[in-house]
């Protein structure tokens, strides 16, 4: 079964006298479920729309597609829908009159957990996610990090089966970046299905298996990131010269204070490179395409293979 | 159930922990109220009843329209201001039960401003008792709601802040302090003692009066006609904006 099926959904804004913005254009997605699965894109790509659709807090254009968690339709069968899904926004949301322990419970409530299950599970999960400390504090006085990890507890409150992460690593340290990579690896391991969506490739690379790259409201690349990484591939020899203002092999261009040599076959063209350079090479390596490299060539419309 | 009565109870904690704010603010502003116009003025009389008695019960009006609008209307600025409106949207609460959970809020805060209220201004007014009591508990129940409802919507459709004081400053206050609470409506000269008769505040204040010390400007049923007529409308425009606007982006 899919934990997210996203089929033809579309959403234009609409703010006369500007033109419609589609923000989300026919766009479809299936994400099985059990998976960690990235959702990438540059800034204005469509994802917070597409995230806040599938919440509920935005309703897709009419008459377009559908948006199923676990097979239950966001917009016909919202409660159920809403119960299968935790997400965590972007942007920090700290009520200042709440400690973290009343923040909650009464969240957890509007989800309908009964008051005694929920005394048991806020010092529970606190305590999985290293607040338990802070239960009585007030949420505005923790730390950012710690408020991130409310943001999180809150999201899980009501035991979902599929969380969304909209960048949660964005800004915060290498520390809590790793304690979010190690919390989403804990959780998937216990049967949560989880979608982030980030900025940091690195992110893709080390916690996905499986990805969409979306640009424009459109999906543009989906598939494993092993997958899209070795189709990306550009066998490119990098090197470094002593002295560079000198006639050059043909292929080769200039990127930065290094040049690029794509290749065929490593070790005959890398004979040729010495040949041709001989003692004025002063560097090389063979360069694996990154994820990033991947990213920019498919959002900016750069060259492909 | 349990989703609406955890918003309630949220939004009940949320009064009880600004108690400075919400509760004793309002209260100190009607105890000057009663000092500077009551006192300085109270040799005059208006039907049967002191001058006092007659501010003094307009002002309990006052307390219960003002808490109920404010309670649900800063509240959903805030929580629009702060991103939090996010609570209310990914929950599965209707928006029917988001209104009416705000709105019992107001009724409870309206409630306990009242009654720490009359508990502490009292004595201003020597004798008091209550004329019609059923009366009074129903013009009470009713105008925390009523206005209660009417800050949900007011808290729904405001963009910010300045919307928010726009509709305090310009909307809400001039229809208080010209719905009788200082004077009788009914010694107005014309246009305006008719003009006041389409103030929905108006009657509210005349049937806190009437209920309180037996006073009235407006004939009580033609003010229960009005009340009950403007509760069904701002229940009406409540039901709409959390329909209309609650699945929509609120930011």
């Amino acid at each position: 079964m899919h934990a997210l099926t996203v089929e033809n959904a579309s959403k234009t804004y609409k703010s006369p006298p500007r033109p419609p913005l589609k923000a989300v254009d026919n766009l479809s997605l299936h994400i099985p479920e059990g998976q960690i699965y990235g959702l990438l894109g540059p800034n204005g790509a469509g994802k917070s729309t597409l995230i806040s659709m599938i919440c509920g807090a935005l309703k897709p254009d009419p008459e377009t597609g559908s948006i199923r968690i676990f097979d239950k339709d966001v917009v016909r069968q919202t409660d159920q829908a809403k119960q299968l899904l935790g997400i965590v926004p972007q942007e920090i949301i700290v009520e200042p009159a709440f400690t973290v322990e009343e923040v909650l419970y009464y969240f957890s409530g509007m989800y309908g957990v009964p008051q005694a299950e929920r005394r048991k599970r806020i010092p529970e999960l606190l305590e999985s996610l290293g607040l338990a400390d802070k239960q009585h504090d007030k949420a505005r006085s923790l730390s950012g990090g710690m408020k991130r990890r409310l943001m999180i507890a809150k999201a899980l409150i009501h035991k979902p089966r599929l969380l969304i992460l909209d960048e949660p690593t964005a800004g915060v340290d290498v520390s809590l970046r790793q304690r979010i990579w190690e919390l989403v690896r804990q959780l998937n391991a216990q049967g949560t299905t989880v979608i982030f969506t980030t900025h940091y490739l690195e992110e893709a690379e080390q916690l996905c298996e499986s990805m969409t790259v979306i640009n424009k409201g459109k999906v543009i690349k989906e598939g494993k990131v092993k997958e899209i990484q070795q189709e990306f591939s550009q066998n490119i020899i990098s090197f470094e010269l002593y002295q560079s203002e000198v006639e050059h092999l043909a292929g080769v261009r200039r990127v930065g204070v290094e040049f690029e040599l794509p290749f065929r076959d490593l070790v005959q063209d890398m004979r040729g490179l010495l040949d041709f350079y001989g003692d004025n090479l002063k560097s090389f390596r063979n360069e694996a395409a990154s994820l990033e490299k991947v990213f920019l060539q498919l959002t900016e419309g750069g060259p492909t293979p | 159930m349990t989703f609406m009565w955890a918003l309630y109870a949220r939004e009940v904690k949320r009064f009880r922990k600004l108690m400075l704010d919400t509760v004793f603010s309002p209260i100190v502003s009607m105890v000057l109220y009663l000092t500077v116009f009551g006192v300085v003025v109270s040799a005059k009389s208006i039907g049967d009843i002191s001058f006092l008695a007659f501010i003094y019960t307009g002002l309990l009006a006052m307390i219960m329209v003002n808490s109920g609008f404010s309670n649900p209307g800063f509240a959903l600025i805030i929580a629009k201001n702060l991103g939090s409106i996010l609570d209310l949207q990914v929950t599965p609460l209707r928006p029917w039960q988001i209104g009416i959970a705000y709105s019992l809020a107001a009724l409870t805060r309206g409630l306990f401003t009242l009654s720490v209220a009359l508990a502490l201004t009292v004595w201003f007014i020597p004798g008091m008792t209550i004329a019609h009591p059923l009366s009074l508990l129903a013009i009470v129940l009713i105008t925390g709601l009523q206005y209660g409802m009417l800050g949900v919507t007011f808290g729904i459709w405001a963009k910010g802040f300045e919307a928010l004081t726009f509709g305090t400053t310009f909307v809400m206050q001039p229809m208080i302090f010209l719905a009788g609470v200082f004077y009788p409506v009914g010694q107005l000269p014309a246009p305006w003692n008719l003009i006041s008769q389409f103030n929905p505040i108006h009657h509210t204040v005349n049937l806190f009066r009437y209920s309180f010390v037996g006073y009235a400007d407006t004939a009580p049923l033609i003010s229960w006609a009005a009340v009950l007529g403007c509760s069904t409308l701002f229940f009406g425009l409540m039901q709409w904006m959390t329909l209309r606007k609650l699945a929509e982006s609120l930011q």
